[in-house]
C-alpha cells in the first residue's frame, strides 16, 4: 500500500440518509480511499453502517450526497468489474454450484465452452471439484460461501467487495474460510473490501482496518503483519487492544 | 426401538383399526343394527363398485365413462385458467403499479365463492360442457393469479442484487432470476387451483348433467342406492389423491433444485 | 404523496375502471341488457326485487349456518389433532382414517347428508362441519408435530409435564398453526356453503340465486354473488384481525 499512487476505490464525503429529512443518516461525510491491491476491512457494530457504505462501493445504493470513484470515475450502478459476495443465500438455488460460476463467467462476456472453464478452474481452486453438481441446498453453508467466492471470481473483477461473508458460519469453518480466502487472494490479487464484525477476522486478514462507529469513520489501523498472521502474536493482540477500547 | 420401528408399529396399529372398524361395520349390517340404505355395509358397496365397472349406472354409463368426462372437465378448466392466468400474473407481478390497481379486484373476485356465478353461468351459457370449464376456469383462475404476482413480487432481493453486481441487464434479470425464482410459487398456485377445480367439480356435476362423477352420486341417492353413492365419493377421493401425487412428482421432476432445499432446512 | 395512499388511489381508480368496462359492455348493446345487466341497473333492479329487509335474512340465515359448521369443525379438528398429536397410539388409531376421508371433496357428502340428515338444516350444517374441520385437523396436527423440542424440554425443567406441559407449552407453542387452518377452514366452508344452499335450501344466499335462476332475473343473481362475494371478505378480515390479535397477546407469534 503505498500513499503516492492513485487509489483504486475513493469515496468521498459520502453520506446516506434513509426515509425522509428527520430520521437520522446512516453515513455522514465519510472519505475513504483504497489502493490496488489492497485489503481493507470495514469493522463495526450492527447498524454503524458499514453494509450501507458497501452498497454504496457496490453502485447498489445510490448516496445521499457525495460519490464514489473507481479508477477516477464515478460509479453510477453496480457491475463493471466490481465482485460481490454477500452474507449468505445469494447463489441461485436452481443453478448448479458449477452453473452459478458459469453464470458469472457468462457475464463477464465469455463464450459457453469458455465459461465451463472457468467454471471448473474456480471450483478448483476453492477446494469444490468434485460438488459442481450439486444444487446450493445440498450444500454446507461453508460450501455454498466457497461457491459465492468463485462465482464473484469469474466475472475476473478488479475489486471484490464482500458482506459478512462469513458471518453465518460457526467459528471453525469460519477460521477454514479465512485462510482459504488468503489463500484465493494470494493466487488472484484483488483489491477487497470486507465488511465484519469480528475483530480477529478484520486483524487476521486486513492490510488497513477501518472501524466504523454512529455513520461515520472512527479510526483507522494499519495491520503490517506479514501473512499468514498468527493469532497470539503480541503485535496482534495489542492492536486488539487498541481497537477494543477505541470502539467504547 | 428405532424410528422405522416406531413407524412399523404406528401403520399396523392403523391399518388394523381400520380393518376392524370395516368388520364392525359389516356385522353391524348383517345384525341389524345399521340400516343398510343409510350405511350400506363394505359387502354392498364393493357389489355397487363391480356393477359401476361392469353394467354402468345408469345403465349403460360405466364408471370410466364417469371419471374421463369429471377429469376433461377439470382439464380443460385448468387449462384455460393456466393459460391466462400465467402470462397476466407475470406482468402484474413485476410492474408495481398495475399490482396496485387491480390488486382489490382480485382480492374481491377471490373471495366471490366459484359456484355462485353456477346459476348465472347457466343463464349464459346453458348447462352443457362450457358452464362448466368456464366455471372451473373461473376458480383455477383467481387462485393462480394471486399466486403468480406473489411469486414474481416476493422474489428474494438479494438474488437480484447479486445478479446486478454481475452486470446482468434487466430483461435477463427478469428471465434467468425472476421466473425461476418464482417457479416454486407458481407451482403450488397450480397445485391449489388444481384443488379448486376439484372441489367446484363436484358441486357444479350436481345440476343439470347425468354424466361425471358428481352426478353419479347424487343420481345414485336419488334412486336410493348409497352403496354407489360412496364407491362414487372413493373414486372422488382416490382421484384427488393421484393429482397431489402426480403435481407432487412434477414438481420434482421440474424443480430437482427445489426439493433439495426444503429438505436441507427441515 | 406517501405509497400506502397512492396504492390506495390506485385500487380505487381499479375498481372504477373495471365497473366502467363493465357499465360500457352493457351498454354498447352487444349482449341484451336483459342478460347481461350493467353494474349499477343490476343492483338497483335486483334490490327492487328483493328488498334490503329480504336480502339481510338470507345473509343472516347463510352466516348462522357456516358459523355452526364452522364451529363444530374448528371445535372437533382441533381437539383430534391435539389429542393425536399428543396421546401417541391415539394418534396412531385416528391418523390412518382422516387419512382416508381427507381427499374426498366436501360437496361430495352431499348426498349421503342428505341420506342421514334429511334436507333440513343439520345436512347443510355437516358439509359445512366437513368444509372447516379437515384443514383445521391437518394444520393443528402439523403445528403439533413441529413443536420446537426445546420449548418442550424448557417446560420440563420447570416441573411441568402431563397435562400441565399440554396446556402450558404444546397447544400455546401450536397456536400460529391453528389460526393457518381456521383460516383455510373458513374459506372452504364458505365455498361448501353456497354449493349446499344451491343445491338443497328454502333460504340463504345460495338458494337466493338458484331461485332467481329459475324466475330469470339476472339481476338478483348479480346482486347476491357481489353479495357472497362481501359477505365472504368481511368475515375472512373479520377473522384474520380477531386471530391476529388473539395470536400477538398469547404468545408473541407473529402472524403472516
Amino acid at each position: 500500500m503505498s500513499a503516492s499512487a492513485a487509489p483504486k476505490i475513493e469515496v468521498l464525503r459520502v453520506s446516506k440518509q434513509f426515509g425522509d429529512a428527520a430520521a437520522a443518516p446512516v453515513l455522514r461525510d465519510v472519505d475513504l480511499a483504497c489502493a490496488e491491491n489492497e485489503f481493507v476491512c470495514l469493522l463495526g457494530r450492527s447498524g454503524c453502517g458499514k453494509t450501507t457504505l458497501l452498497n454504496i462501493i457496490a453502485g447498489l445504493v445510490p448516496p445521499t450526497a457525495g460519490e464514489v470513484r473507481v479508477d477516477g470515475e464515478v460509479v453510477t450502478g453496480p457491475g463493471r468489474g466490481k465482485g460481490m459476495v454477500f452474507q449468505q443465500n445469494a447463489l441461485f438455488p436452481w443453478l448448479s454450484a458449477r452453473g452459478n460460476v458459469e453464470f458469472g463467467a457468462r457475464r463477464s462476456g465469455l463464450d459457453k465452452a469458455g465459461a465451463g472453464r472457468v467454471a471448473d478452474e474456480l471450483l478448483d481452486l476453492v477446494g469444490l471439484r468434485d460438488y459442481g453438481a450439486r444444487y446450493p441446498g445440498e450444500l454446507s453453508g461453508g460450501m455454498q460461501q466457497r461457491v459465492a467466492i468463485a462465482r464473484a471470481l469469474a466475472l475476473d473483477p478488479q475489486i471484490l467487495l464482500m458482506d459478512e461473508p462469513f458471518g453465518a458460519l460457526d467459528e471453525i469453518t469460519r477460521l477454514d474460510m479465512q485462510a482459504e480466502l488468503l489463500r484465493v487472494w494470494s493466487s488472484r490479487r484483488k483489491t477487497v473490501v470486507f465488511v465484519t464484525h469480528s475483530i480477529m477476522e478484520a486483524l487476521a486478514l486486513g492490510d488497513r482496518i477501518v472501524v466504523m462507529g454512529g455513520g461515520s469513520i472512527a479510526a483507522i489501523h494499519d495491520v503490517g503483519l506479514e501473512r499468514p498472521r498468527s493469532r497470539s502474536d503480541p503485535a496482534l493482540l495489542r492492536l486488539h487492544d487498541t481497537i477494543w477500547q477505541g470502539l467504547h | 426401538m428405532g424410528a422405522a420401528a416406531t413407524r412399523h408399529a404406528a401403520v399396523l396399529q392403523g391399518a388394523g383399526f381400520i380393518v376392524s372398524l370395516l368388520l364392525l361395520w359389516e356385522l353391524a349390517s348383517a345384525l341389524g343394527w345399521l340400516r343398510p340404505h343409510s350405511f350400506p355395509p363394505p359387502s354392498r358397496i364393493a357389489q355397487g363398485a363391480w356393477e359401476l365397472a361392469v353394467r354402468g349406472f345408469p345403465e349403460g354409463v360405466r364408471v370410466w365413462t364417469h371419471t374421463l368426462v369429471t377429469l376433461r372437465r377439470i382439464f380443460s378448466g385448468f387449462a384455460l385458467a393456466m393459460l391466462a392466468a400465467i402470462p397476466l400474473g407475470l406482468l402484474i407481478g413485476r410492474s408495481p403499479t398495475l399490482d396496485a390497481l387491480t390488486n382489490p379486484v382480485i382480492t374481491f373476485a377471490r373471495s366471490v365463492a366459484t359456484l355462485s356465478l353456477l346459476p348465472l353461468v347457466i343463464v349464459w351459457f346453458g348447462t352443457g360442457e362450457l358452464s362448466k370449464t368456464l366455471l372451473i376456469a373461473y376458480g383455477c383462475f383467481w387462485v393462480m393469479l394471486s399466486n403468480v404476482i406473489a411469486g414474481v413480487k416476493y422474489v428474494d432481493p438479494v438474488l437480484v442484487r447479486a445478479a446486478r453486481t454481475m452486470d446482468t441487464p434487466g430483461r435477463e434479470i427478469f428471465t434467468h432470476i425472476v421466473l425461476p425464482a418464482a417457479l416454486p410459487r407458481i407451482f403450488a398456485g397450480a397445485r391449489t387451483a388444481l384443488g379448486v377445480g376439484f372441489m367446484v367439480i363436484v358441486g357444479a356435476e350436481m345440476i343439470g348433467t347425468i354424466e361425471g362423477l358428481g352426478a353419479l352420486i347424487m343420481e345414485a341417492r336419488t334412486f336410493y342406492r348409497t352403496d354407489v353413492t360412496i364407491v362414487g365419493m372413493m373414486l372422488l377421493g382416490v382421484m384427488g389423491v393421484l393429482f397431489a401425487l402426480g403435481m407432487e412428482a412434477l414438481e420434482r421432476r421440474l424443480l430437482p433444485w427445489h426439493r433439495g432445499l426444503s429438505e436441507v432446512r427441515r | 404523496m406517501n405509497p400506502r395512499a397512492a396504492n390506495a388511489l390506485l385500487g380505487a381508480a381499479g375498481i372504477l375502471l373495471t365497473l366502467g368496462a363493465w357499465e360500457l359492455v352493457a351498454r354498447s348493446g352487444i349482449v341484451s341488457q336483459s342478460v347481461f345487466p350493467a353494474p349499477f341497473h343490476a343492483l338497483a333492479t335486483g334490490l327492487a326485487k328483493v328488498p334490503l329487509a329480504d336480502l339481510g335474512g338470507h345473509v343472516w340465515i347463510s352466516l348462522q349456518r357456516i358459523a355452526l359448521g364452522f364451529a363444530a369443525g374448528a371445535l372437533l379438528g382441533v381437539g383430534l389433532a391435539v389429542a393425536g398429536g399428543w396421546y401417541r397410539t391415539f394418534g396412531n388409531l385416528v391418523r390412518p382414517v382422516v387419512e382416508l376421508l381427507r381427499p374426498i371433496p366436501p360437496l361430495a357428502w352431499i348426498p349421503m347428508a342428505i341420506v342421514w340428515f334429511g334436507l333440513g338444516e343439520p345436512s347443510k350444517v355437516f358439509v359445512i362441519f366437513l368444509g372447516a374441520f379437515f384443514p383445521v385437523l391437518t394444520n393443528t396436527w402439523k403445528g403439533m408435530a413441529n413443536i420446537d423440542p426445546t420449548l418442550l424440554r424448557a417446560g420440563q425443567t420447570m416441573g411441568l409435564s402431563g397435562p400441565e406441559l399440554l396446556l402450558k407449552v404444546a397447544i400455546p407453542a401450536t397456536l400460529p398453526d391453528i389460526a393457518t387452518g381456521l383460516r383455510i377452514g373458513w374459506g372452504l366452508a364458505f365455498g361448501v356453503l353456497v354449493a349446499a344452499e344451491l343445491i338443497a335450501a328454502e333460504s340463504g344466499l345460495g338458494y337466493l340465486i338458484m331461485n332467481a335462476r329459475q324466475l330469470g332475473e339476472v339481476e338478483v343473481i348479480i346482486l347476491g354473488i357481489l353479495v357472497i362475494g362481501a359477505a365472504n371478505l368481511v368475515t375472512d378480515n373479520l377473522l384474520a384481525r380477531v386471530l391476529a390479535r388473539w395470536l400477538n397477546r398469547s404468545s408473541e407469534g407473529s402472524l403472516p
